[in-house]
Protein backbone atom coordinates (compact mmCIF):
# COMPACT_ATOMS: atom_id res chain seq x y z
CA UNK A 1 0.00 0.00 0.00
CA UNK A 2 2.42 2.01 0.86
CA UNK A 3 4.63 1.24 -2.02
CA UNK A 4 1.54 2.15 -4.22
CA UNK A 5 0.96 5.60 -2.68
CA UNK A 6 5.02 6.41 -3.13
CA UNK A 7 4.92 5.26 -6.78
CA UNK A 8 2.15 7.45 -7.55
CA UNK A 9 3.24 10.30 -5.98
CA UNK A 10 6.55 10.08 -7.46
CA UNK A 11 5.35 9.29 -10.70
CA UNK A 12 2.48 12.55 -10.58
CA UNK A 13 5.84 14.68 -9.60
CA UNK A 14 7.61 13.21 -12.82
CA UNK A 15 4.72 14.48 -15.12
CA UNK A 16 4.59 17.74 -13.49
CA UNK A 17 8.36 18.21 -13.92
CA UNK A 18 8.32 17.08 -17.38
CA UNK A 19 5.55 19.13 -18.38
CA UNK A 20 7.02 22.15 -16.46
CA UNK A 21 10.63 21.59 -18.25
CA UNK A 22 8.98 22.01 -21.77
CA UNK A 23 7.25 25.19 -20.35
CA UNK A 24 9.71 26.57 -18.64
CA UNK A 25 13.21 27.93 -20.68
CA UNK A 26 14.72 31.67 -21.55
CA UNK A 27 12.61 31.64 -24.58
CA UNK A 28 8.46 32.39 -23.02
CA UNK A 29 5.98 30.29 -25.04
CA UNK A 30 3.32 32.79 -26.12
CA UNK A 31 0.85 29.19 -26.34
CA UNK A 32 0.44 26.83 -24.28
CA UNK A 33 2.14 23.17 -24.47
CA UNK A 34 -0.40 21.38 -24.93
CA UNK A 35 -2.09 23.59 -27.46
CA UNK A 36 1.68 22.99 -29.20
CA UNK A 37 0.99 18.90 -29.36
CA UNK A 38 0.83 18.32 -32.89
CA UNK A 39 2.22 21.79 -33.92
CA UNK A 40 5.26 22.33 -36.20
CA UNK A 41 7.17 25.46 -37.78
CA UNK A 42 6.67 28.01 -35.62
CA UNK A 43 9.39 29.26 -32.70
CA UNK A 44 7.36 27.96 -29.54
CA UNK A 45 6.70 24.52 -31.79
CA UNK A 46 10.61 24.29 -32.81
CA UNK A 47 11.77 25.24 -29.18
CA UNK A 48 9.05 23.06 -27.73
CA UNK A 49 9.46 20.23 -29.57
CA UNK A 50 12.90 20.28 -30.97
CA UNK A 51 14.76 21.62 -28.02
CA UNK A 52 13.29 21.13 -24.73
CA UNK A 53 11.76 17.74 -25.44
CA UNK A 54 14.52 15.93 -26.60
CA UNK A 55 16.15 16.92 -23.34
CA UNK A 56 13.58 16.56 -21.10
CA UNK A 57 12.93 13.26 -22.51
CA UNK A 58 16.74 12.26 -22.11
CA UNK A 59 16.94 13.69 -18.91
CA UNK A 60 13.53 10.93 -18.01
CA UNK A 61 15.22 8.00 -20.10
CA UNK A 62 19.03 8.43 -18.68
CA UNK A 63 17.93 9.28 -14.76
CA UNK A 64 15.91 6.34 -15.00
CA UNK A 65 19.38 4.49 -16.70
CA UNK A 66 21.31 6.06 -13.69
CA UNK A 67 19.38 5.10 -11.11
CA UNK A 68 18.80 1.59 -12.14
CA UNK A 69 22.18 1.25 -12.25
CA UNK A 70 23.22 2.81 -8.86
CA UNK A 71 21.06 0.62 -7.43
CA UNK A 72 22.61 -2.67 -9.80
CA UNK A 73 26.07 -1.60 -8.08
CA UNK A 74 25.43 -1.29 -4.70
CA UNK A 75 22.79 -4.74 -5.06
CA UNK A 76 25.66 -6.75 -7.03
CA UNK A 77 29.09 -5.80 -4.88
CA UNK A 78 26.81 -5.73 -1.85
CA UNK A 79 28.27 -2.33 -1.18
CA UNK A 80 26.55 0.95 -0.17
CA UNK A 81 28.93 3.12 -1.87
CA UNK A 82 29.42 1.25 -5.02
CA UNK A 83 27.98 3.57 -7.99
CA UNK A 84 28.88 3.73 -11.62
CA UNK A 85 31.58 6.26 -11.16
CA UNK A 86 33.69 4.31 -8.56
CA UNK A 87 33.44 1.08 -10.21
CA UNK A 88 35.03 2.07 -13.68
CA UNK A 89 31.62 1.88 -15.59
CA UNK A 90 31.87 6.06 -16.43
CA UNK A 91 35.28 6.78 -16.82
CA UNK A 92 35.82 3.84 -18.91
CA UNK A 93 32.64 4.78 -20.71
CA UNK A 94 34.16 8.30 -21.27
CA UNK A 95 36.93 6.94 -22.70
CA UNK A 96 35.30 4.76 -25.36
CA UNK A 97 33.68 7.46 -26.22
CA UNK A 98 36.34 10.04 -26.29
CA UNK A 99 38.63 7.33 -28.25
CA UNK A 100 36.11 7.19 -31.38
CA UNK A 101 35.41 10.56 -31.49
CA UNK A 102 39.39 11.67 -30.85
CA UNK A 103 40.29 9.31 -34.01
CA UNK A 104 37.17 10.38 -36.20
CA UNK A 105 35.47 6.81 -36.50
CA UNK A 106 32.95 8.16 -35.57
CA UNK A 107 30.67 11.45 -33.97
CA UNK A 108 29.30 12.25 -30.58
CA UNK A 109 25.37 10.87 -31.27
CA UNK A 110 25.99 8.07 -33.35
CA UNK A 111 25.80 4.58 -32.44
CA UNK A 112 29.17 3.66 -32.90
CA UNK A 113 29.92 6.16 -29.86
CA UNK A 114 27.14 4.57 -27.91
CA UNK A 115 28.48 1.18 -28.64
CA UNK A 116 32.50 1.83 -27.84
CA UNK A 117 31.53 3.96 -24.82
CA UNK A 118 28.73 0.75 -23.49
CA UNK A 119 32.07 -2.07 -24.37
CA UNK A 120 34.86 0.46 -22.81
CA UNK A 121 32.46 0.05 -19.70
CA UNK A 122 32.00 -3.54 -19.42
CA UNK A 123 35.94 -3.43 -20.46
CA UNK A 124 36.74 -1.19 -17.18
CA UNK A 125 34.10 -3.17 -14.69
CA UNK A 126 35.61 -6.27 -15.56
CA UNK A 127 38.99 -5.16 -15.24
CA UNK A 128 37.90 -4.00 -11.62
CA UNK A 129 36.80 -7.27 -10.76
CA UNK A 130 39.81 -8.85 -12.29
CA UNK A 131 42.37 -6.97 -10.48
CA UNK A 132 40.72 -6.40 -7.31
CA UNK A 133 41.66 -8.07 -4.36
CA UNK A 134 38.30 -8.62 -2.27
CA UNK A 135 35.14 -7.57 -2.94
CA UNK A 136 34.81 -5.18 -0.35
CA UNK A 137 37.29 -1.79 0.22
CA UNK A 138 39.72 -3.48 -1.45
CA UNK A 139 37.49 -3.43 -4.66
CA UNK A 140 35.78 0.33 -4.31
CA UNK A 141 39.73 1.65 -4.22
CA UNK A 142 40.80 -0.86 -7.36
CA UNK A 143 37.60 1.04 -8.89
CA UNK A 144 38.56 4.44 -7.97
CA UNK A 145 42.25 3.80 -9.03
CA UNK A 146 41.39 2.62 -12.29
CA UNK A 147 38.71 5.55 -12.79
CA UNK A 148 41.38 7.93 -12.00
CA UNK A 149 43.73 6.11 -14.62
CA UNK A 150 40.89 5.86 -17.52
CA UNK A 151 39.84 9.75 -16.86
CA UNK A 152 43.54 10.77 -17.41
CA UNK A 153 43.79 9.14 -20.30
CA UNK A 154 40.91 10.46 -21.63
CA UNK A 155 42.00 14.00 -20.40
CA UNK A 156 45.58 13.35 -22.48
CA UNK A 157 43.16 11.99 -25.70
CA UNK A 158 41.14 15.43 -25.19
CA UNK A 159 44.35 17.52 -25.68
CA UNK A 160 46.11 15.98 -28.58
CA UNK A 161 43.30 15.36 -30.50
CA UNK A 162 42.62 17.75 -33.34
CA UNK A 163 38.63 16.96 -33.51
CA UNK A 164 36.69 20.33 -32.74
CA UNK A 165 33.93 18.09 -32.06
CA UNK A 166 35.55 16.21 -28.91
CA UNK A 167 33.68 18.41 -26.58
CA UNK A 168 35.55 19.70 -23.63
CA UNK A 169 36.90 17.73 -20.50
CA UNK A 170 34.17 19.65 -18.09
CA UNK A 171 31.27 18.33 -20.63
CA UNK A 172 32.25 14.53 -20.13
CA UNK A 173 33.05 15.17 -16.48
CA UNK A 174 30.21 16.74 -15.60
CA UNK A 175 27.83 15.92 -17.63
CA UNK A 176 25.60 18.15 -19.80
CA UNK A 177 22.04 17.57 -21.52
CA UNK A 178 22.86 20.90 -23.79
CA UNK A 179 23.47 18.75 -26.60
CA UNK A 180 20.67 16.37 -26.83
CA UNK A 181 18.31 16.25 -29.91
CA UNK A 182 15.76 14.24 -30.80
CA UNK A 183 17.91 11.43 -32.96
CA UNK A 184 20.51 11.49 -30.05
CA UNK A 185 17.54 10.03 -27.82
CA UNK A 186 16.45 8.11 -29.79
CA UNK A 187 19.98 6.17 -30.45
CA UNK A 188 20.48 5.58 -26.52
CA UNK A 189 16.93 4.55 -26.01
CA UNK A 190 17.29 1.33 -27.29
CA UNK A 191 20.36 0.33 -25.10
CA UNK A 192 18.83 2.17 -21.92
CA UNK A 193 15.58 -0.07 -22.67
CA UNK A 194 18.01 -3.34 -22.97
CA UNK A 195 19.46 -2.16 -19.41
CA UNK A 196 16.41 -1.61 -17.83
CA UNK A 197 15.00 -4.74 -18.60
CA UNK A 198 18.05 -6.59 -18.11
CA UNK A 199 18.35 -5.55 -14.63
CA UNK A 200 14.27 -6.10 -13.67
CA UNK A 201 15.21 -9.69 -15.00
CA UNK A 202 17.64 -10.54 -12.52
CA UNK A 203 15.85 -8.21 -9.41
CA UNK A 204 14.43 -11.21 -7.96
CA UNK A 205 17.70 -13.34 -7.71
CA UNK A 206 19.30 -10.23 -6.01
CA UNK A 207 17.78 -10.43 -2.69
CA UNK A 208 18.64 -13.98 -2.36
CA UNK A 209 22.32 -12.34 -3.63
CA UNK A 210 22.54 -10.11 -0.58
CA UNK A 211 22.53 -12.85 1.76
CA UNK A 212 26.14 -13.70 0.55
CA UNK A 213 28.06 -15.75 -2.00
CA UNK A 214 27.71 -19.27 -0.56
CA UNK A 215 24.23 -18.83 0.60
CA UNK A 216 23.27 -17.29 -2.86
CA UNK A 217 24.61 -20.96 -4.18
CA UNK A 218 22.89 -22.67 -1.48
CA UNK A 219 19.63 -21.12 -2.54
CA UNK A 220 20.33 -22.11 -6.28
CA UNK A 221 21.65 -18.98 -7.63
CA UNK A 222 24.61 -18.78 -9.70
CA UNK A 223 26.45 -15.63 -8.58
CA UNK A 224 28.92 -15.33 -11.28
CA UNK A 225 26.25 -15.37 -13.62
CA UNK A 226 24.15 -13.23 -12.06
CA UNK A 227 27.14 -10.69 -11.74
CA UNK A 228 27.99 -10.97 -15.65
CA UNK A 229 24.50 -10.20 -16.71
CA UNK A 230 24.63 -7.13 -14.68
CA UNK A 231 27.79 -5.73 -15.39
CA UNK A 232 26.22 -6.23 -19.41
CA UNK A 233 23.19 -4.20 -18.06
CA UNK A 234 25.19 -1.30 -15.85
CA UNK A 235 27.47 -1.03 -19.10
CA UNK A 236 24.76 -0.44 -21.79
CA UNK A 237 23.05 1.94 -19.27
CA UNK A 238 25.89 3.74 -18.23
CA UNK A 239 27.82 3.49 -21.05
CA UNK A 240 24.70 5.03 -23.48
CA UNK A 241 24.13 8.39 -21.16
CA UNK A 242 28.17 8.71 -20.80
CA UNK A 243 28.36 9.17 -24.57
CA UNK A 244 25.28 10.72 -24.79
CA UNK A 245 25.36 13.59 -21.64
CA UNK A 246 28.86 12.60 -20.43
CA UNK A 247 29.21 11.51 -16.31
CA UNK A 248 26.70 12.63 -14.34
CA UNK A 249 28.04 12.67 -10.68
CA UNK A 250 26.02 11.27 -8.02
CA UNK A 251 22.78 10.37 -9.16
CA UNK A 252 23.47 6.53 -9.27
CA UNK A 253 25.06 6.77 -6.01
CA UNK A 254 21.99 8.99 -4.31
CA UNK A 255 18.57 7.31 -5.74
CA UNK A 256 19.44 3.58 -4.11
CA UNK A 257 19.32 5.16 -0.77
CA UNK A 258 16.20 7.30 -1.01
CA UNK A 259 14.46 4.55 -2.25
CA UNK A 260 15.04 2.11 -0.03
CA UNK A 261 14.26 4.64 2.81
CA UNK A 262 11.36 5.03 0.60
CA UNK A 263 10.20 1.49 0.35
CA UNK A 264 13.00 -0.79 2.13
CA UNK A 265 15.57 -3.03 0.81
CA UNK A 266 13.72 -5.49 -1.37
CA UNK A 267 15.00 -5.44 -4.97
CA UNK A 268 11.97 -6.42 -6.73
CA UNK A 269 10.13 -3.09 -6.20
CA UNK A 270 13.66 -1.28 -5.16
CA UNK A 271 14.92 -1.05 -9.16
CA UNK A 272 11.78 -0.18 -9.91
CA UNK A 273 11.33 3.03 -7.83
CA UNK A 274 15.03 3.42 -8.73
CA UNK A 275 14.02 4.28 -12.39
CA UNK A 276 10.97 6.34 -10.99
CA UNK A 277 13.32 8.51 -8.36
CA UNK A 278 16.38 8.49 -10.75
CA UNK A 279 14.12 10.05 -13.75
CA UNK A 280 12.30 12.72 -11.83
CA UNK A 281 15.73 13.66 -10.10
CA UNK A 282 17.58 13.77 -13.28
CA UNK A 283 14.41 16.22 -15.11
CA UNK A 284 14.48 18.20 -11.81
CA UNK A 285 18.34 19.01 -11.81
CA UNK A 286 18.26 19.66 -15.72
CA UNK A 287 15.40 22.29 -15.33
CA UNK A 288 17.40 23.97 -12.54
CA UNK A 289 20.75 23.79 -14.35
CA UNK A 290 18.94 25.65 -17.05
CA UNK A 291 16.81 28.35 -15.20
CA UNK A 292 18.39 29.12 -11.66
CA UNK A 293 21.12 31.16 -13.13
CA UNK A 294 19.79 32.61 -16.74
CA UNK A 295 21.36 32.98 -19.26
CA UNK A 296 23.65 31.12 -17.96
CA UNK A 297 23.59 27.43 -17.71
CA UNK A 298 25.15 25.83 -15.12
CA UNK A 299 26.95 22.51 -15.80
CA UNK A 300 24.33 19.50 -14.55
CA UNK A 301 27.09 17.48 -12.83
CA UNK A 302 27.99 20.55 -10.87
CA UNK A 303 24.27 20.68 -9.52
CA UNK A 304 24.33 16.91 -8.81
CA UNK A 305 27.48 17.20 -6.98
CA UNK A 306 26.77 20.12 -5.24
CA UNK A 307 23.11 18.74 -3.67
CA UNK A 308 23.68 15.45 -3.85
CA UNK A 309 26.63 14.90 -2.08
CA UNK A 310 24.74 16.92 1.28
CA UNK A 311 21.63 15.18 0.20
CA UNK A 312 23.66 11.50 0.40
CA UNK A 313 25.25 12.47 3.71
CA UNK A 314 21.89 13.18 5.11
CA UNK A 315 20.23 10.29 3.70
CA UNK A 316 23.42 7.98 4.89
CA UNK A 317 22.89 9.81 8.98
CA UNK A 318 18.81 8.64 8.42
CA UNK A 319 18.88 5.26 7.16
CA UNK A 320 22.28 3.63 9.26
CA UNK A 321 19.95 1.03 10.08
CA UNK A 322 18.71 -0.37 6.70
CA UNK A 323 23.08 -1.36 5.54
CA UNK A 324 25.26 -3.33 8.34
CA UNK A 325 28.70 -2.51 9.27
CA UNK A 326 30.45 -6.01 9.11
CA UNK A 327 33.65 -4.47 10.89
CA UNK B 1 20.82 -40.95 0.25
CA UNK B 2 24.35 -38.71 0.01
CA UNK B 3 27.06 -40.46 -0.70
CA UNK B 4 30.00 -39.02 -0.16
CA UNK B 5 32.99 -41.28 -2.12
CA UNK B 6 36.46 -41.58 -1.41
CA UNK B 7 36.81 -37.46 -1.56
CA UNK B 8 40.40 -35.81 -1.59
CA UNK B 9 40.38 -31.93 -0.63
CA UNK B 10 43.20 -29.69 0.08
CA UNK B 11 43.26 -25.64 1.20
CA UNK B 12 46.26 -24.23 -0.09
CA UNK B 13 48.46 -24.88 3.30
CA UNK B 14 46.14 -27.70 4.13
CA UNK B 15 44.99 -31.20 3.09
CA UNK B 16 41.42 -31.65 4.67
CA UNK B 17 40.28 -34.37 3.32
CA UNK B 18 42.02 -37.84 1.51
CA UNK B 19 39.60 -40.29 0.06
CA UNK B 20 37.32 -39.63 2.97
CA UNK B 21 34.15 -41.73 2.58
CA UNK B 22 30.56 -41.49 4.36
CA UNK B 23 26.61 -41.81 3.85
CA UNK B 24 23.89 -40.11 5.13
CA UNK B 25 20.81 -41.73 5.09
CA UNK B 26 17.89 -40.84 3.19
CA UNK B 27 15.49 -40.75 6.25
CA UNK B 28 16.88 -40.18 10.26
CA UNK B 29 19.13 -37.55 11.57
CA UNK B 30 22.88 -37.74 11.28
CA UNK B 31 25.32 -35.71 13.82
CA UNK B 32 28.67 -34.71 12.20
CA UNK B 33 31.13 -33.89 14.90
CA UNK B 34 35.06 -33.54 14.71
CA UNK B 35 37.76 -30.73 16.52
CA UNK B 36 37.86 -27.11 15.30
CA UNK B 37 39.23 -27.26 11.86
CA UNK B 38 38.89 -30.71 11.18
CA UNK B 39 36.85 -29.49 8.14
CA UNK B 40 33.43 -29.80 9.06
CA UNK B 41 31.91 -27.02 7.48
CA UNK B 42 34.16 -27.56 4.44
CA UNK B 43 31.94 -30.51 3.95
CA UNK B 44 29.54 -29.01 4.40
CA UNK B 45 30.47 -27.03 1.80
CA UNK B 46 31.71 -29.66 -0.36
CA UNK B 47 27.99 -31.35 -0.17
CA UNK B 48 26.15 -28.32 -0.38
CA UNK B 49 28.08 -27.70 -4.07
CA UNK B 50 29.96 -24.62 -2.84
CA UNK B 51 33.40 -26.44 -3.23
CA UNK B 52 33.92 -29.05 -5.28
CA UNK B 53 36.63 -31.81 -4.17
CA UNK B 54 39.67 -32.67 -5.89
CA UNK B 55 39.14 -36.33 -6.40
CA UNK B 56 36.15 -38.61 -5.52
CA UNK B 57 32.41 -37.28 -5.72
CA UNK B 58 29.60 -36.55 -3.91
CA UNK B 59 26.23 -38.21 -5.29
CA UNK B 60 22.95 -37.04 -3.78
CA UNK B 61 19.78 -39.52 -4.52
CA UNK B 62 21.88 -40.97 -7.41
CA UNK B 63 23.19 -37.36 -8.56
CA UNK B 64 26.60 -36.28 -8.98
CA UNK B 65 26.98 -32.73 -7.19
CA UNK B 66 29.24 -31.92 -9.30
CA UNK B 67 27.44 -32.03 -12.63
CA UNK B 68 24.01 -30.53 -11.00
CA UNK B 69 23.44 -26.64 -11.86
CA UNK B 70 23.14 -24.04 -8.61
CA UNK B 71 19.36 -24.13 -9.03
CA UNK B 72 19.37 -27.83 -9.60
CA UNK B 73 21.17 -28.50 -6.24
CA UNK B 74 18.65 -26.34 -3.92
CA UNK B 75 15.94 -28.34 -5.03
CA UNK B 76 17.67 -31.58 -3.38
CA UNK B 77 19.10 -30.08 -0.31
CA UNK B 78 18.68 -27.05 1.77
CA UNK B 79 21.53 -25.68 3.78
CA UNK B 80 21.59 -23.35 6.79
CA UNK B 81 25.47 -22.05 6.94
CA UNK B 82 27.33 -21.47 10.06
CA UNK B 83 27.16 -18.00 9.45
CA UNK B 84 24.98 -15.85 7.12
CA UNK B 85 25.73 -12.46 5.93
CA UNK B 86 22.83 -10.27 6.67
CA UNK B 87 23.77 -6.46 4.32
CA UNK B 88 20.41 -5.29 3.90
CA UNK B 89 17.81 -4.82 7.14
CA UNK B 90 15.48 -7.54 5.93
CA UNK B 91 12.46 -8.01 7.69
CA UNK B 92 12.10 -11.75 8.99
CA UNK B 93 9.15 -12.47 6.89
CA UNK B 94 10.96 -11.17 4.29
CA UNK B 95 13.78 -13.26 4.33
CA UNK B 96 11.32 -16.03 4.70
CA UNK B 97 9.43 -15.03 1.45
CA UNK B 98 12.94 -14.87 0.01
CA UNK B 99 14.29 -18.19 -0.02
CA UNK B 100 10.61 -19.97 -0.76
CA UNK B 101 9.83 -17.76 -3.43
CA UNK B 102 8.78 -20.95 -5.66
CA UNK B 103 6.89 -23.33 -2.67
CA UNK B 104 7.68 -23.93 1.16
CA UNK B 105 8.20 -27.38 2.48
CA UNK B 106 4.94 -29.70 4.10
CA UNK B 107 6.54 -28.98 7.54
CA UNK B 108 7.25 -25.11 7.40
CA UNK B 109 4.13 -24.38 10.37
CA UNK B 110 6.27 -26.79 12.82
CA UNK B 111 9.37 -25.26 11.62
CA UNK B 112 8.08 -21.28 12.17
CA UNK B 113 6.27 -22.76 15.49
CA UNK B 114 9.42 -24.76 17.20
CA UNK B 115 11.99 -21.79 16.53
CA UNK B 116 9.56 -18.96 17.75
CA UNK B 117 9.89 -17.07 14.61
CA UNK B 118 6.13 -15.69 14.28
CA UNK B 119 7.39 -13.42 17.73
CA UNK B 120 9.96 -12.80 15.07
CA UNK B 121 8.39 -11.57 12.20
CA UNK B 122 8.00 -8.54 11.63
CA UNK B 123 11.38 -7.49 13.13
CA UNK B 124 14.40 -6.23 11.19
CA UNK B 125 17.13 -9.32 11.04
CA UNK B 126 20.37 -6.84 11.52
CA UNK B 127 18.18 -5.96 15.06
CA UNK B 128 18.14 -9.40 16.57
CA UNK B 129 20.79 -11.05 18.93
CA UNK B 130 22.80 -13.70 17.60
CA UNK B 131 21.23 -16.74 19.29
CA UNK B 132 17.73 -15.07 17.13
CA UNK B 133 19.43 -14.95 14.13
CA UNK B 134 20.70 -18.01 14.41
CA UNK B 135 17.01 -19.41 14.91
CA UNK B 136 16.02 -17.51 12.16
CA UNK B 137 18.65 -19.13 9.51
CA UNK B 138 17.72 -22.15 10.56
CA UNK B 139 14.36 -22.02 10.03
CA UNK B 140 15.32 -20.38 6.19
CA UNK B 141 17.03 -23.65 5.16
CA UNK B 142 14.13 -25.55 6.86
CA UNK B 143 11.70 -24.18 5.47
CA UNK B 144 12.43 -24.94 1.54
CA UNK B 145 11.57 -28.13 0.32
CA UNK B 146 14.24 -30.18 -0.11
CA UNK B 147 15.62 -34.23 0.11
CA UNK B 148 18.35 -33.55 2.79
CA UNK B 149 19.21 -30.73 4.61
CA UNK B 150 22.29 -29.46 6.15
CA UNK B 151 22.26 -27.75 9.14
CA UNK B 152 26.19 -26.30 10.09
CA UNK B 153 26.32 -25.48 14.33
CA UNK B 154 22.80 -24.58 14.70
CA UNK B 155 22.81 -24.72 18.29
CA UNK B 156 25.96 -23.15 18.57
CA UNK B 157 24.25 -19.63 20.13
CA UNK B 158 21.26 -20.98 21.45
CA UNK B 159 19.98 -21.50 25.66
CA UNK B 160 19.30 -25.28 26.79
CA UNK B 161 15.44 -24.67 25.96
CA UNK B 162 16.05 -23.95 22.19
CA UNK B 163 18.94 -26.49 21.89
CA UNK B 164 15.93 -29.15 23.07
CA UNK B 165 13.34 -27.48 20.56
CA UNK B 166 15.58 -27.38 17.74
CA UNK B 167 16.92 -31.23 18.75
CA UNK B 168 13.05 -32.08 18.70
CA UNK B 169 12.23 -30.47 15.38
CA UNK B 170 15.59 -32.24 14.01
CA UNK B 171 13.96 -35.45 15.32
CA UNK B 172 10.75 -34.35 13.16
CA UNK B 173 11.99 -34.07 10.14
CA UNK B 174 14.12 -36.59 9.93
CA UNK B 175 10.98 -39.04 10.16
CA UNK B 176 10.88 -37.76 6.10
CA UNK B 177 14.10 -36.50 4.98
CA UNK B 178 17.64 -36.62 6.00
CA UNK B 179 19.05 -34.28 8.31
CA UNK B 180 22.55 -33.96 8.82
CA UNK B 181 23.94 -31.38 11.71
CA UNK B 182 27.02 -30.14 12.77
CA UNK B 183 27.79 -29.70 16.35
CA UNK B 184 31.06 -29.44 18.10
CA UNK B 185 29.42 -29.93 21.68
CA UNK B 186 28.92 -33.38 20.87
CA UNK B 187 28.71 -35.48 23.52
CA UNK B 188 25.43 -33.62 25.07
CA UNK B 189 23.33 -34.28 21.89
CA UNK B 190 24.79 -38.02 20.51
CA UNK B 191 21.69 -39.73 22.17
CA UNK B 192 19.43 -37.53 19.98
CA UNK B 193 20.67 -38.60 16.72
CA UNK B 194 20.06 -41.96 14.46
CA UNK B 195 23.68 -41.95 13.11
CA UNK B 196 27.03 -40.18 13.99
CA UNK B 197 30.28 -39.48 11.71
CA UNK B 198 33.11 -38.57 13.04
CA UNK B 199 36.08 -36.74 11.13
Amino acid sequence: MKKAIVSVFIATLMASLFVLSLRTGILHLSHSVFSLIGKHGSTDAITVWDVRFPRAVGALIIGAGLGVAGGLAQAIFRNPLAEPTLIGLSSGATLGSITVIGTGIAAYGSIVNALFAVVFAMGAASLVQLLAPNKGNGFLLTGLALSAVLTAIAGLVITISPKPGIQSLAFWNFGSLTLLNNSTVLMISPFIVIGLILAFALSPSLDGYSLGETTSHFLGINPRKLRFISIISMALLVGASVSAVGAIAFLGLLVPHIVRLLIGPAHRGMLLMSALVGATLLVLADLLARTIAQPHEIPLGLLTSLLGAPALIILLRLQRSQWVDHD
Amino acid sequence: MIEIKEISFSRPTKEIFKGFSALVPATGSTLLTGANGSGKTTLINLIGGVLKPNAGCIIINGLDVAKLSAKEQSKIRSVAPQRRIFDLAFTVNQLLEIVSVESRAAHSPDVLEALEIDALADLKITELSIGQQQRVSVALALIQEASFYLLDEPLSAQDVNHQDRTLDLVTMIAKEHGVLVVAHNSAAFEPRFDAHISI
